[in-house]
């Protein structure tokens, strides 16, 4: 047994010291072992501190987890983190959100007085003031946001897991070691903010760069609001509420989007500061660019439009990952991209809020599973586990064995498929992997041409999300 | 091996059989094959509306006779061509098979002599349907008006989660004397084509049959529908279903086109505190709701979602509706057969919203919900579940709220029925209702099983609308030479 099997044996959180290539040369007897340690250990030591798995345990009667496949009735939906009724943010409850998500996370929120909060910024502040936990909130293209309890440990954990990969991904030191060597860090986005592509960036600044010094953004000193992210789905339930929802509208929410309409006027001045900067200070120089591939695109666009290209060197790295997010980008964008930016050397994760550590691209195009996620391909109908051996599509399910504090069980929406159970992948990694084919389950639903009579008012929600594209610039 | 099906092209009277365009498919559903519409555009839109005129050799007696007839033919147990819709039907409907079955057995009651007669009468009025109908003047006595209620040339682009959306159809074509074109939808592909078979076997050169097609093409084809849906060959489009399916028909207008919409809806229900009268009340309130949501297995517009209750917001109208909740989760279960099953395809997008109730803590408490049984959802605060619009498959919401406004203000355009109880809260809500946006207002429990078959529908009328109203006005020559003459004689013409 290798060293790095028994410290992940005995604590996946252990994961944050190791040679980050290590862990995807282990034996499948080595992985087996460390996946059902990891399940029985956070089992074992969260129900007891956890009312909800606890009682999810009873119902279905689960007492040990024995095997790997026990755990499968003990995953989480994908809707946990967003069960809380969004009619608490209208009434300004946040008393009520508190009590809603103390159940989710073993942290204490006792102390916690949420009573004269009135928009979620407030709320996630907060609970950052008072407790251990640094919230992590959705995008909300789904039009409701999560709430994920991350810890301030946890999140340390994250962005180092992150610097590793970069070091180790191509083989022991292969990449820069950001944590020793720091490097400039440019991020076309908000300085602040508790979105999951946020809330990692203020210990990189600290951690990668070493200070605001040394890191470029966007919006510097700006906050991603959570309020203006929740705007589009809380107008849309307010909607298909008639009258009635429209007198429920938050009028804390209300101002917000004034606010952030003006924010949104001065983008063109910001972007153009932003280029100035970028080549002012950084032409030619190695940097960590850290951005989803569609904001990357936009950027790039831009950026070319002004006749800039190849502004930064030829050893600077880039972090991304993330779907289309909706957006149809041209064929050649990561090209365009490339030549905006002046190099190609990228690290990719196929990743989601409710994990702590992302599975990074191979050169054959997959996504290697860390070995501290277990992961399942479940049947999309009955929910049963696959084999775990060959390769099979269906429900990717996991359990992320690094969160000490929340459940890292979860049933995604995402259909997958997996193989890697048998033999190595063609990059020489061994351990299971991902395809490149991820896919929506709700994309799916519907079918070609049918049609009833039965909806939603649709035509209503394009109208909605126009007006908020009048807003959003 | 996996069964194909043929669906046939049927264009005024004759059986195109030729299979050629596979469709459907996707995620194990079925496999049909149909005729490239394309190929045979020249023939399926009715260019010559002076071919309309073989509708007016018949008189109502007529059709009304031919209608009884065909609802002869129509019997599920006899009929082979109903049989094959059926049997296709049970893989591509939302339908459970013993309440399919029951809607098929029903659809002979819509062509029935008496019942076609009455519809004609109540949807339109024998009198427009058969001559000119004068407009009585008291002001200008001197100027006669008459109006007659004519056919039109229609495509008809209908919905699938029930056949009896197809029997509608050919029905109110042969009442209003129309040339209807068919387009079915990928969920229900033969219905419509069986009952225009049976026509062709019962009466294959009578009017009626030559003046119905039925044809399956991919909705939003640009090469059938550029082609069809010009003014010189359809008048009319009546289009039932989404944003989708309407988006693809808006391209084509233009003057000279009619677009009729039955746009998706959800329905509702409002409960007063009548409810929790006594013990045996609240159990027939709970029979009642559970017939609202469940008949139909909730895959009808009209099946009910959210129900208002009015029982307070405090402890103890929490604890007495969520006393309904039970009940009403208890009815649902009981429902007989051909009304409502468990769902044999239940929505895995809603039982992940489910899943996630049981996260939320106190905020909602659930009935069922945990495979395909169905599920009542009681909020714990005065405001629906987030993923309302997502309710199907026998799983409702009932909120708790301590004034009949709240439920009055939640209700909007795309509100269709709404389920009441008492009776006594139709007087006092009906009006306010129909402002707000509803458009069918029901006894509690008659929402998807009651169905006056000559009512207007969607706040519509869809069937007045599916004529063309021709006006013929006269007055006496020497008037109208008048007025090429006098300078005051213009009031005839006012």
């Amino acid at each position: 047994m290798t060293s790095l099997s028994a410290q992940l044996r005995a604590d996946p959180t252990s994961f944050v010291e190791a040679r980050y290539d290590e862990a995807f040369n282990l034996s499948r007897e080595e992985l087996d072992e460390i996946h059902l340690h990891g399940l029985q250990k956070r089992f074992n030591e969260l129900r007891p501190r956890l009312a909800v798995l606890d009682a999810l345990a009873k119902e279905q009667g689960i007492e040990h987890i024995n095997h790997v496949d026990d755990a499968v009735p003990l995953l989480f939906p994908h809707t946990v983190y967003k069960s809380y009724p969004l009619s608490l943010l209208e009434r300004s409850r946040f008393d009520r959100l508190t009590h809603w998500l103390a159940g989710m996370t073993t942290t204490d929120l006792s102390g916690v007085d949420a009573s004269d909060v009135h928009t979620i910024d407030d709320w996630i502040a907060l609970i950052e003031k008072t407790t251990e936990i640094q919230l992590l909130h959705t995008s909300g293209t789904t039009g409701k946001l999560s709430f994920i309890p991350r810890t301030r440990r946890q999140w340390d954990d994250t962005v180092r897991i992150t610097a590793n990969s970069l070091r180790d991904w191509h083989g022991a030191g292969a990449g820069p070691d950001v944590l020793k060597d720091h490097m400039p860090l440019v991020i076309p986005a908000y300085r602040y903010g508790a979105s999951s592509s946020h809330r990692g960036v203020d210990r990189m600044v600290r951690m990668y760069a070493g200070g605001d010094d040394n890191a470029l953004f966007l919006y510097p000193g700006a906050y991603y609001s959570a309020d203006v992210a929740s705007l589009a789905g809380r107008l849309k339930a307010a909607e298909s509420r008639g009258e009635q929802g429209k007198l429920q509208l938050s009028p804390a929410l209300l101002a917000r989007r004034e606010e952030f309409a003006v924010r949104e006027g001065d983008r063109p001045e910001q972007m153009r500061r932003f280029f100035e900067a970028a080549v002012e200070r950084y032409a030619g120089k190695d940097v960590i660019l850290f951005a989803v591939w569609p904001i990357l695109f936009e950027w790039a666009e831009a950026g070319l439009a002004r006749g800039l290209s190849k502004v930064f060197g030829p050893n600077s790295v880039l972090i991304t990952g993330g779907g289309s997010k909706g957006r149809v980008l041209p064929d050649n964008y990561r090209q365009q991209i490339f030549d905006f930016i002046g190099f190609s050397r990228y690290y990719e994760y196929y990743s989601m809020s409710e994990i702590m550590a992302g599975c990074p691209r191979c050169d054959e195009g997959n996504f290697h599973i860390p070995p501290t996620m277990v992961p399942y391909v479940l049947d999309p109908d009955t929910g049963a586990p696959m084999p775990r051996s060959g390769r099979h599509t269906g429900r990717f399910g996991l359990m992320d064995l690094l969160p000490d504090s929340y459940w890292g069980g979860l049933i995604t929406g995402d259909e997958v498929t997996l193989s890697g159970w048998d033999e190595p992948c063609a990059c020489g990694r061994h351990g299971p992997y991902l395809h490149s084919t991820i896919g929506r389950f709700s994309e799916k639903q519907g079918g070609d041409d049918k049609i009833n009579c039965a909806g939603a008012p649709e035509a209503h929600d394009k109208a909605i999300d126009y007006l908020l594209q009048q807003t959003q610039g | 091996m996996k069964k194909i099906w043929r669906v046939p092209l049927i264009i005024r009277g004759e059986v195109i059989d030729e299979g050629a365009v596979e469709f459907g498919g996707r995620r194990g559903g079925a496999v049909f094959t149909s005729p490239d519409v394309g190929k045979h555009l020249e023939q399926l839109a009715l260019d010559r509306p002076s071919r309309m005129a073989d509708l007016y050799s018949l008189s109502f007696d007529d059709i009304a006779e031919y209608l009884g007839r065909l609802s002869e033919r129509l019997n599920l147990a006899t009929n082979p061509h109903m049989q094959e819709a059926y049997e296709l039907s049970r893989l591509t409907s939302g339908l459970s098979d013993s309440i399919l079955r029951n809607h098929y057995e029903n659809i002979p009651h819509f062509f029935r002599a008496d019942v076609a007669r009455e519809s004609a009468e109540n949807f339109i009025g024998l009198d427009y349907l058969e001559g000119w109908v004068p407009q009585v003047s008291r002001v200008n006595p001197a100027l006669t008006v008459k109006v007659r209620a004519f056919g039109a040339r229609a495509v008809h682009v209908i919905a699938g989660n029930s056949p009896g959306v197809a029997a509608q159809t050919v029905l109110r074509n042969a009442i209003t004397r129309s040339d209807a074109i068919i387009k079915t939808p990928s969920n229900d592909p033969l219905t419509a084509a069986a009952m225009a078979r049976t026509m062709i076997e019962m009466a294959p050169d009578h009017p009626l049959t030559r003046h119905l097609s039925v044809a399956y093409w991919k909705g939003g084809d640009t090469n059938v529908e550029e082609i069809l849906y010009h003014p010189k060959r359809i008048e009319k489009i009546i289009a039932w279903g989404g944003f989708a399916s309407i988006s693809h028909i808006t391209r084509y207008l233009q003057p000279g086109i009619d677009l009729i919409t039955l746009d998706p809806k959800h329905s509702a229900t409002i409960i007063d505190s009548d409810a929790f009268a006594d013990e045996a009340t609240l159990r027939h309130v709970a029979r009642r709701l559970a017939l609202d949501v469940g008949a139909m297995n909730q895959e009808g517009c009209v099946c009910a979602r959210v129900v208002y209750v009015v029982s307070g917001t405090d402890a103890k109208g929490l604890e007495r509706l969520n006393k309904l909740g039970k009940l009403t989760f208890e009815a649902l279960q009981e429902l007989p057969s051909h009304l409502s099953t468990p769902h044999k395809a239940f929505d895995p997008e809603l039982k992940a919203e489910l899943d996630g109730l049981r996260f939320a803590g106190d905020e909602y408490k659930m009935f069922g919900g945990r495979n395909n049984e169905g599920a009542v959802i009681v909020s714990q605060s005065d405001a629906p579940v987030d993923f309302s619009r997502l309710l199907s498959g026998r799983v409702c919401n009932l909120v708790p709220i301590d004034a009949l406004d709240e439920a009055v203000l939640s209700v909007n355009s795309y509100t269709q029925t709404i389920g009441l109880f008492p009776e006594s809260l139709k007087d006092r809500l009906r009006d306010r209702l129909a402002y707000q946006g509803a458009q069918r207002l029901v006894s509690l429990g008659g929402a998807a099983t009651l169905f006056a078959t000559a009512a207007p529908q969607d706040g519509i009328e869809p069937v007045r609308r599916m004529c063309k109203w021709i006006v013929d006005e006269s007055a006496c020559a020497e008037l109208l030479e008048g007025l090429a003459l006098a300078s005051d004689a213009t009031a005839v013409a006012a």
